[in-house]
């Protein structure tokens, strides 16, 4: 027979620490010139709340995607402020993949989020606003439909509240219905409001 | 006074808990099967309401409790050969890519997790045996993890019910199993050719020794994974592949819809996913 085990299972000479693994030497590594000692250190970082700032400004510059996932996935686990504030600000970022990735992960904090959502679903940039809806689009928080009404009823930007409107498709209860009304009004002219607006109060009412 | 009532409070008290420890969610549509296991776990400790056994589970430091109930929790349904295309990808795909490779002076890795009762693993070992022409130019580990420590105390045992293997050709069953009452048990050479493990995939301390894998077969587990959870463990299975290695996905997972960093291999036994070869 051709099957063999090793000594553990685990291949543990591999295993054997290269670098101290505390929480300073890792922030050290998470600057190293190999993307795989970037994301071992990474990994390991997300059992050191206090490197949330450390992981933010990594991922600013960080080119290799792998380390990327992993830093997106450290700081969902951290959840802190600063880890938050950090995965708002990829919202801006020109990399689409960089978006996608922090509302995956801002999708993941309810608690967290809730309490900077008005402030940015009031951003000045009409994108990052879009990018708040698409996070309340899987934010298990109770206070989502109440930012949606909020937005359709405020917002002046139409592509913002047709995403607010799709959203409520899909989560609204009768209390959107007099907003979504008082949308169509306000965007007499935008046949995709009327036709989204109509779907969602329809559906609204059918329940 | 006893109260074996399991509130919808409770539930989602412990079904957060528990997702957080092991990364396994429960649908509300899996109460009656959580609430079963909930309080027949409640009443063999001796607790008297969720609420005094839930204090008691959380904050017992060996974590023996949370093991036991984990070991409840999970579904270990499969058997022997079972989504058996893969394995031929494995032989007639995957392993001569991997061979063209790899030095002949080390082993070729492959890692089974959920390993259930044991079957996947030694249907592996079986296919190889039996299937690939190299198996004896090629030294092979298999590793097989599973979270349940019962199961994996099954699994080493190697008896088997007559629906475990039903998709078995009667000649392995006969060439690698001895009857025992109404069951098979697998032959000791095949029960060392297995390493089994026990590991939380969703524990990062857990996984952590896990690498240089050549192969790694996770089917049928992310299933119960929400997309977070799903995400980190395609994070720990790129970190314990080698570059170039490979992972097979049960056959209603994708790998692309949890993480874009492994490349789709269309192989024509079957869909795979690779770790790119170049990662530094």
């Amino acid at each position: 027979m051709a099957f063999v085990k090793s000594v553990t299972a685990n291949n543990s000479q591999d295993n054997q620490r290269k670098q101290p693994r505390d929480c300073d030497h890792l922030k050290i590594q998470l600057q190293s010139e190999s993307a795989n000692e970037r994301r071992w250190a990474a990994r390991d970082l997300t059992d050191c709340p206090d490197a949330a700032g450390v992981l933010v400004a990594q991922l600013k510059n960080e080119t290799h995607q792998s380390v990327r996932e992993v830093i997106f996935t450290a700081l969902t686990y951290i959840g802190n402020e600063i880890a938050v504030n950090g995965l708002i600000e990829c919202l801006r970022s020109e990399d689409a993949s960089v978006r996608n990735e922090a509302i995956e992960s801002m999708k993941q904090l309810p608690n967290q989020v809730a309490p900077m959502m008005q402030q940015l679903l009031k951003d000045s940039v009409a994108d990052v606003r879009i990018f708040a809806v698409n996070v309340l689009e899987s934010l298990r928080h109770p206070s989502v439909e109440t930012w949606l009404i909020n937005v359709i009823n405020e917002d002046q930007h139409v592509n913002v509240c047709c995403a607010a409107v799709d959203l409520l498709t899909e989560i609204g209860t009768h209390a959107a219905v007099t907003p979504l009304m008082s949308l169509k009004a306000r965007y007499a002219d935008e046949p995709y409001i009327q036709f989204a607006a109509d779907v969602a109060i329809k559906r609204i009412l059918s329940d | 006074m006893k109260n074996l009532n399991i509130s919808d409070d409770d539930f989602q008290k412990f079904r957060e808990y528990f997702y957080r420890k092991t990364g396994i969610q429960f649908e509300p549509t899996k109460r009656y099967f959580v609430d079963k296991r909930l309080v027949e776990r409640i009443e063999k400790t001796g607790f008297d309401d969720f609420r005094s056994y839930f204090t008691f589970l959380r904050f017992q430091s060996s974590g023996e409790e949370l093991q036991h109930l984990t070991n409840l929790m999970t579904v270990n349904e499969t058997y022997f050969f079972r989504e058996q295309y893969q394995f031929q990808c494995l032989v007639n795909s995957i392993l001569p890519e991997l061979t063209a490779r790899k030095k002949s002076s080390t082993p070729i890795r492959i890692w089974v997790i959920p390993s259930s009762s044991g079957e996947e693993p030694y249907s592996i070992a079986i296919y190889l045996l039996e299937k690939w022409a190299e198996i004896n130019l090629w030294d092979i580990e298999i590793i097989s993890s599973d979270i349940d420590t019962n199961i994996l105390t099954k699994a080493r045992h190697g008896l088997y019910s007559e629906r475990s293997v039903h998709e078995l050709p009667k000649a392995y069953l006969q060439k690698y199993f001895s009857k025992v009452g109404s069951e098979y048990q697998i032959n000791d050479d095949l029960r060392s050719a297995v390493e089994y493990t026990r590991v939380n995939l969703s524990d990062r301390a857990d996984t952590r020794p896990y690498r240089n894998f050549d192969v790694i077969f996770c089917r049928n587990l992310l299933i119960y994974f929400d997309d977070f959870s799903r995400k980190a463990a395609g994070e720990t299975f790129f970190d314990a592949l080698n570059p170039g290695g490979f992972i097979c996905l049960g056959h209603s997972e994708s790998m692309s819809r949890i993480s874009s960093l492994y490349k789709v291999r269309k192989f024509p036994e079957a869909i795979v996913y690779q770790k790119p070869l170049e990662n530094t």
